[in-house]
């Protein structure tokens, strides 16, 4: 019990040292910038160019406080964003934390239901593969997967988008819902947004599910490989019973506690992805961001996304806990 | 109750498709019956009573059939098999911390049993396991608990509830004490026997661990690679093994042979075809045709089977009715009166008795030195006349007691150890001197050229039993009398050559005559013991019983005796 | 020569066929590389056809909107997609190396210092921080290389930290001390080769990653505008107008496209093989 406590609070320990490195990061990230980063021009293909403005500029040092001492300016942040202040975007003239919650939603849709579909695909695929171990099954299976699990997602989406989109036309080019549509229904208006939301959802799990079923499949092997399988199998309770009580509760959990870890990764997938179909999310934010220099903006996404990753991977070691009886006690 | 029956079964997995995991497994089993299956490890233990579960890998193949009441289980399908598993036949597993399920509690996992096999609701089903735990002597709260919680010799308790758990006509106990502690090892098989006497399911226990299978059981198999190498009574077996594997079993577990030194079995498993003996590679009496033919399991005796193809250990020396007097001018001496003895294969005999007794007579008549007046003494099939079996090799050699008069101190080493040899004329003389250096490393004596051209009259009186033992190797002889070899030696050179001689006997297999009066000595190297007494032979038998509780009187004077002596000596 | 063909053959005996065809693409894409090094026509920056050419004898795989051969650009490109992928990758091995030996070796704070570093740099979002980092760093392809070794070298610390407390604890190690080894005997006996073959698996993966990131930097638009590696080539015909509604996109599209997905799935094939070849308890 005391073991347990202890490394429960050594856990909360390493993520809040990992929030209090961020905060740093975003907060000394642009007052270590090598020159003046609000004199920084870049003129690049295809991306709108900026250049500030005297009146920005200003507005950006009384934002950033760059007059006042370093400590001070560190706790105002730090107090800004304790009240949900992430600050001020001048390229869009909103709040930043305004803007973000708007464009999370559609972020949050897709990776969500791209990780369950990919979650939930890979792991029964990769059980039915160790199943039937070098089978015919299981050798296509696992050349496929092990060719999709390697390639990354916003090269799958612009693949994908060039082919189901561009050229067949079942599928939307761009966009999250048709643009100055008047749905006449809520059912049309969902049927919309789905159809607009199928390629993005659908390249990120794609490009997920290879990592699912290989961490399922090989879970799998090592659990059927064990005593207690064969113990289980000679109380003759039927095959149903051997696979799902036991065979399944045991391979599980290493797959579970990785789908809650990877929305690390589906996060910075997105942020590619939602580009490549010009999905409203946060990631076409960020490269919005990106494009009109517009730095509190960005950070302002990062802490976000960072912030929410966290939660995740701490979810995921509860998680793990309740799944575990031997880690748990 | 159910008769299991299993015949001609074969079991090969897939990759290492020469060999056979089982090979030829016929016997059966009567209800109520207990009956032991040992061998190392790898002998094919488990994997049979994984073949009678049906839980093999799908990569093997099994022929042969197993029958339970007369229905064939090994054509049956996974689901036929389900109807089976537990209800009629269940196993108890070797513990190991896997053997149960981490992410279930053990209740749950004996519960799931009794719920799919006889029909009880949940409910009943936890007072099942309650009153299951109950008779194994495990607290009802342990069924709460995950298996990482409890002990080994708790899970050992849990598994057998749990095997019980469906009322099995037949229950397999798979090491069922591996890895405990000895109280829980005794608490372990009194508990099964008692389980076993108030429930009279038949079982099949499985172990490497000779005196559990002993305690349990009243028939044992001896599996060696697969190969079921000897059947029968189980006092009987470990008494009185009929196969050199057996044998070599007994002689390793100290328990069954407590006094005398453990010496496992010399040699490694190599075997290159299914057509062989199986045992070849370690054998101490293997013959050519051994490695052409695969012995199949043979009664001998009424209740015993071996498998071997010359019909178990072979006595290598038999003598009947020896008699000798000596006459002298005061009378004459009956130094032997009808003496009757055997030696086999691979065998260490003690021969004990006072000084005078007729020991030293009996040996030197058996190796030719001395011609008996009445009686035969015949060797491997050939009786002996004079030194008939000592100018050969592959027959008997003696050491003797004296070591100072039994080599000439006057020649090299060399020409000592060589001696034999030249007489016998067989090799080059090369040969000869390369199998006098390996002689000389074998009883851990320099060997090269400057130690070989040292006189005999130079080395001390250890050393010197040490090259008399080297002359005697060089004969690669079948058996070794040694009469009283060390008691004219101090008692750590004594030791060192006792070790020696046994440690040789061991590894080269042959057989050994041991003559001595020190009862003490006896029991560390014999394996079968003679007890003289007055030139006649009062007693024999099995050293582990001869040498501690002996049943003629003559014999327990003797040996009360005889303690006391050897207790002065030292 | 006979004795080294025998060897290298026996080497590649070890690789599976997914190893093989990797090792095959990762030789094909070297030789086009290669070429466009040694041909000295500066064909990928000079039009040599028409606008827009579909693919042709002339052009292998067509031209883009400035008549420039596309194949010339993917050879170009391999050239720079490959030097951004081993310098980070190499950068992030022996960097990751040598603060893994150092904080395995010497323990302590040093150690719990780097544990906690790589706790925190696993647990924030790689690409967004990258991106971070890039818009405010700038995108010269130097800086893409550091921000993106900045970022990886947690892997090979990690292994190497590992491989060297386990190592510690080994006897020769011991034994060595007993000699009065130093810290330099003992990293470049003993530390340093023990952990080269798992590092060699760890960076081959670094590989791959950078590549990839070097590719979504610029498909974001914080690539190197002066370099043409094919994640810029991208992102340059991405931004065609019209290439949706055309046919174009069936060369100027496809080809970085599968090139960059025939590298690292071939980049991960090698990988997989390697690290068994090299796992020395099975």
């Amino acid at each position: 019990m005391t073991r347990r406590s202890r490394d429960s609070r050594a856990q909360g320990g390493r993520y809040l040292l990992v929030l209090v490195v961020m905060l740093a990061i975003n907060f000394f990230l642009p007052r270590l910038m090598p020159g003046d980063p609000f004199l920084y021009l870049s003129v690049e293909d295809g991306t709108v160019s900026v250049v500030f403005s005297q009146q920005q500029i200003d507005h950006y040092k009384a934002y950033y406080g760059l007059d006042k001492p370093l400590h001070v300016q560190f706790g105002g942040y730090l107090l800004g964003l304790l009240r949900g202040d992430l600050g001020y975007s001048i390229y869009y003239n909103t709040s930043v934390t305004e803007m973000i919650f708007t464009r999370l939603p559609w972020t949050l849709f897709i990776v969500i239901s791209s990780l369950v579909v990919s979650s939930v695909v890979g792991t029964a695929l990769g059980a039915i593969s160790a199943w039937h171990r070098d089978g015919m099954l299981d050798r296509i299976l696992y050349a496929v997967m092990i060719v999709l699990s390697e390639i990354p997602s916003f090269l799958l989406g612009v693949l994908f988008l060039f082919i189901f989109a561009a050229q067949l036309k079942w599928f939307p080019l761009s966009g999250g819902r048709t643009v100055f549509a008047t749905y006449g229904s809520v059912g049309t208006a969902l049927g919309d947004i789905l159809h607009h939301a199928t390629l993005p959802v659908a390249t990120l799990a794609v490009s997920r599910v290879g990592g699912f079923y290989l961490l399922s499949r090989n879970s799998m092997l090592t659990v059927i490989t064990k005593d207690y399988i064969r113990t289980a199998r000679a109380k003759g309770i039927g095959r149903r019973a051997v696979i799902i009580r036991h065979a399944l509760k045991n391979a599980l959990p290493p797959v579970v506690a990785r789908i809650f870890m990877s929305l690390g990764g589906l996060f910075g997938g997105a942020v590619l992805v939602e580009n490549v179909f010009a999905y409203p999310g946060v990631g076409r934010l960020m490269r919005e961001a990106v494009g009109n220099r517009d730095y509190v903006l960005l950070q302002g996404i990062f802490l976000t996304i960072t912030v929410m990753v966290l939660l995740m991977n701490w979810l995921a070691d509860i998680v793990y806990r309740k799944l575990d009886p031997r880690v748990a006690r | 109750m159910a008769t299991l029956e299993l015949s001609h079964l074969f079991v090969r997995y897939r990759q290492d498709a020469a060999i056979n995991a089982v090979h030829d497994a016929n016997f059966s089993l009567s209800p109520g019956e207990s009956l032991g299956i040992v061998g190392e490890s790898g002998s094919g233990k488990s994997t049979l009573a994984m073949t009678v579960m049906g839980l093999l890998e799908a990569k093997t193949t099994v022929t042969g059939s197993i029958r339970l009441d007369g229905t064939e289980l090994t054509t049956m399908t996974e689901r036929q098999r389900d109807g089976y598993r537990w209800r009629r036949i269940a196993i108890a597993f070797q513990n190991s911390l896997d053997v149960l399920n981490p992410v279930m509690t053990v209740g749950a996992q004996i519960a799931e049993a009794i719920t799919r096999h006889m029909a009880l609701d949940r409910e009943s089903a936890d007072e099942r396991a309650r009153q299951l735990f109950n008779m194994v002597g495990l607290e009802a709260k342990w069924l709460q608990a995950y298996p990482h919680e409890l002990s080994g010799g708790m899970r050992q308790k849990a598994l057998i509830a749990m095997s019980l758990s469906c009322k099995p006509e037949i229950l397999i106990a798979d090491e069922p004490t591996m890895a405990l502690d000895s109280e829980s090892k005794a608490e372990i098989i009194d508990l099964l026997k008692r389980l076993q006497s108030e429930r009279g399911f038949s079982m099949i226990a499985i172990s490497h661990e000779l005196q559990v299978v002993s305690a349990l059981t009243s028939r044992i198999l001896v599996m060696y690679t697969g190969n079921v190498v000897e059947v029968g009574p189980t006092r009987a077996v470990l008494e009185d093994p009929l196969h050199p594997y057996t044998r070599g079993l007994t002689y390793a577990s100290p328990s069954i042979h407590p006094f005398r030194d453990m010496w496992g079995i010399p040699g490694e498993i190599v075997i290159t075809e299914e057509t062989q003996c199986p045992f070849y590679s370690r054998c101490t009496q293997r013959i050519p045709a051994c490695l052409h033919q695969h012995p199949a399991l043979e009664t001998i005796r009424p209740d015993r089977q071996v498998a071997c193809l010359r019909g178990g250990i072979v006595t290598l020396l038999t003598g009947v009715a020896l008699n000798k007097t000596y006459r002298t001018a005061g009378g004459a001496i009956r130094a032997c009166d009808q003496c009757d003895i055997a030696i086999r294969a691979g065998e260490v005999v003690a021969l004990i008795g006072q000084s005078g007794s007729g020991k030293t007579t009996l040996a030197q008549m058996l190796c030719g030195i001395t011609r008996p007046d009445t009686g035969t003494a015949v060797f491997d099939g050939r009786t002996i006349l004079g030194n008939s079996e000592t100018r050969r090799t592959g027959g008997v050699q003696m050491v003797f007691q004296d070591p100072l008069s039994a080599t000439n101190e006057a020649l090299s080493i060399e020409q000592i150890v060589r001696e034999p040899l030249d007489i016998l004329r067989s090799d080059t003389m090369a040969q000869r001197t390369a199998k006098v250096r390996s002689a000389l490393q074998q009883v851990q004596l320099p060997h090269d050229d400057l130690f070989l051209r040292r006189k005999g009259h130079t080395l001390s009186g250890g050393q010197r039993q040490r090259v008399a033992i080297a002359r005697a190797l060089v004969m690669e002889p079948r058996l070794m009398i040694a009469d009283e070899i060390s008691s004219m030696l101090d008692p750590s050179t004594a030791a060192n050559i006792l070790r020696l001689l046994k440690g040789l006997q061991n590894l080269l297999g042959f057989s050994m005559l041991y003559i001595t009066h020190d009862i003490a000595l006896a029991r560390k190297i014999a394996d079968t013991a003679y007890v003289m007494h007055k030139g006649r032979l009062v007693e024999h038998g099995p050293a582990s019983r001869v040498l501690t509780s002996p049943n003629s009187e003559e014999a327990k004077r003797l040996l009360r005796k005889l303690g006391l002596d050897s207790s002065y000596g030292r | 020569m006979n004795t080294r063909t025998f060897h290298t053959c026996a080497f590649l005996e070890k690789f599976s066929t997914y190893g093989k065809i990797g090792i095959a693409i990762i030789i094909i894409l070297i030789c086009l590389a290669g070429y466009s090094l040694f041909a000295g026509n500066d064909m990928h920056m000079i039009p040599s056809g028409e606008s827009l050419e579909r693919p042709s004898i002339a052009h292998w795989l067509g031209t883009d909107d400035l008549g420039i051969d596309i194949l010339a650009q993917i050879g170009h490109g391999a050239t720079v997609s490959m030097s951004v992928g081993f310098a980070s990758a190499i950068l992030a091995g022996v960097g990751g190396s040598v603060i893994g030996i150092f904080a395995g070796y010497f323990g302590g704070t040093a150690d719990k210092i780097v544990t906690a570093l790589c706790d925190i740099m696993s647990a924030i979002p790689q690409l967004p921080l990258m991106i971070v980092l890039g818009a405010f760093f700038g995108s010269s392809t130097a800086n893409i290389i550091m921000v993106i070794a900045m970022i990886s070298w947690v892997g090979p610390a990690r292994t190497a930290r590992a491989k060297v407390l386990s190592m510690r604890n080994e006897t020769f190690i011991v034994a060595a001390h007993s000699y009065g080894a130093g810290f330099a005997h003992l990293a470049y006996r003993h530390l340093i080769p023990g952990i080269m073959p798992i590092m060699l698996v760890s960076v081959i993966r670094i590989v791959s990653h950078a590549i990839v990131a070097e590719a979504g930097l610029s498909f974001l638009g914080l690539g190197d505008p002066l370099s043409k590696s094919w994640g810029v080539i991208l992102n340059r015909s991405l931004n065609f107008p019209g290439i949706y509604f055309t046919d174009f996109w069936k060369w100027w599209i496809l080809s970085p496209l599968v090139a960059l997905m025939l590298l690292v799935v071939a980049i991960a094939f090698i990988g997989r093989d390697v690290e068994r070849i090299v796992d020395t308890k099975r």
